[in-house]
């Protein structure tokens, strides 16, 4: 159904191109530019969940070809596609390609995995929970890790601070460990997404034409 | 449509980002200090603020269906206007070239400019509309667009 091999394929409405590019520039900033735990790391997390809670809202009550209806995850899809692949037939698709659709999944999945350990550790920024600094072990780039040790360090020092005063450190908005460790492997596996995602993207627009990239990245019109 | 279906996804994403502010807010302070007025208060915007997002949502996906209906509507207009001029020159039993002369004229072009077009003598150009009149029915070039829009005004070509 959602193969048609006349029709030119519309481009993604304003909202999905804005929480897609809005979403990107989040992670991209947070996986390079700011410092683990500190204030811009959380306001920018807290922006991406709310863009990710729009467009999940927006796949239940958007346009037909945003609606999770149009790219059900289906590993039928999936392989059809991969068949279509193999044998050379471009199909344009009004939603996702049935690869495409998955990626969106796992995409969305990570983000969220991400935004809610992340929430969990430092609250949203100004408020109770993120007064008390909670430093994070740098997640992506290994040569960090010296600096990460010391953040660590500096942590267990406010954790041991803390529970000096009797407090129980709850409100501290450092969750166990766990929860670091998480947010830290689903961050990094968000990168190997989002390298996967671009690679797919670069890969169909070479075997189909540009058009799925104009999608995502056309104008106001687009 | 294009710049405020834009505008008004950005608002909605700005509410939103507002929304989860004020929803992370209010649980942290709950987790603090219980459930107090403050929290009450800020509850009601993140409220509010969702409910925002939600009829913003909705009124975009309004804004952007009927863009659509009406961009399908012209295409179909225009489908429309193309069978019925392609089925009146099959009626009239135009030739190939006096089609092609006829659609020209449809399309605004003098004499001059369909002899340039076609790379053809402005004497044949010139028969080639007398024939086209004379098995229309009508005089003229005014005459010819005006079958058309007659026809059109009418809904003798019928809507669909």
């Amino acid at each position: 159904m959602d193969a048609n091999e006349t029709a030119t394929v519309r481009g993604w409405d304003p909202l999905v191109k804005l929480t897609h590019w809005g979403i990107a520039l989040a992670v991209l900033v947070n996986g390079v530019f700011t410092e683990e735990g500190s204030d811009w790391h959380v306001w920018v997390g807290t922006g991406m969940a709310a863009l990710l809670l729009v467009r999940l809202l927006w796949g239940f009550i958007g346009p037909k070809e945003a609606r999770f209806s149009a790219f059900p995850p289906s590993p039928t899809r999936a392989a059809d596609h991969v068949a279509d692949i193999v044998a050379g037939r471009k199909l344009a698709h009004a939603s996702h390609n049935g690869l495409g659709a998955l990626m969106a999944y796992a995409l969305w999945a990570t983000l969220g995995v991400v935004a809610v350990t992340g929430f969990l550790m430092s609250g949203v920024p100004g408020t109770a929970s993120a007064r008390v600094e909670a430093p994070m072990v740098p997640a992506v780039t290994a040569p960090l890790a010296p600096v990460a040790e010391e953040a660590d360090e500096e942590r267990e020092e406010a954790d041991e601070a803390e529970e000096g005063e009797g407090g129980e450190g709850a409100e501290g908005g450092e969750g166990p460990e766990w929860i670091e460790e998480v947010h830290e492997v689903a961050a990094n596996l968000l990168f190997v997404l989002a390298a996967l995602h671009i690679g797919g993207v670069l890969f169909e627009t070479r075997r189909s034409g540009p058009a799925v990239i104009r999608r995502m990245t056309g104008g106001v019109r687009g | 449509m294009g710049r405020r279906a834009w505008v008004l996804a950005a608002i909605v994403l700005l509410q939103a980002v507002a929304a989860v502010f004020f929803v992370g807010d209010a649980l942290a302070d709950v987790r603090e200090d219980g459930w107090r007025a403050h929290v009450l208060v800020e509850g009601t915007i993140a409220l509010a603020l969702v409910a925002g997002v939600v009829l913003g949502a909705l009124e975009l996906k309004r804004m952007l269906a009927e863009a659509q209906r009406s961009a399908d509507a012209l295409a179909v207009a225009r489908g429309a206007l193309g069978e019925l001029v392609a089925e009146r020159f099959a009626q009239w039993g135009l030739t190939a070239a006096e089609a092609d002369v006829a659609l020209f004229a449809l399309k605004g072009f003098d004499t001059a400019g369909i002899a340039e077009l076609r790379g053809a003598a402005h004497g044949t150009v010139r028969a080639q509309l007398a024939q086209v009149y004379a098995k229309a029915g009508v005089s003229s070039r005014a005459g010819l667009v005006a079958l058309f829009f007659d026809e059109l005004l009418d809904g003798v070509a019928g809507p669909r």
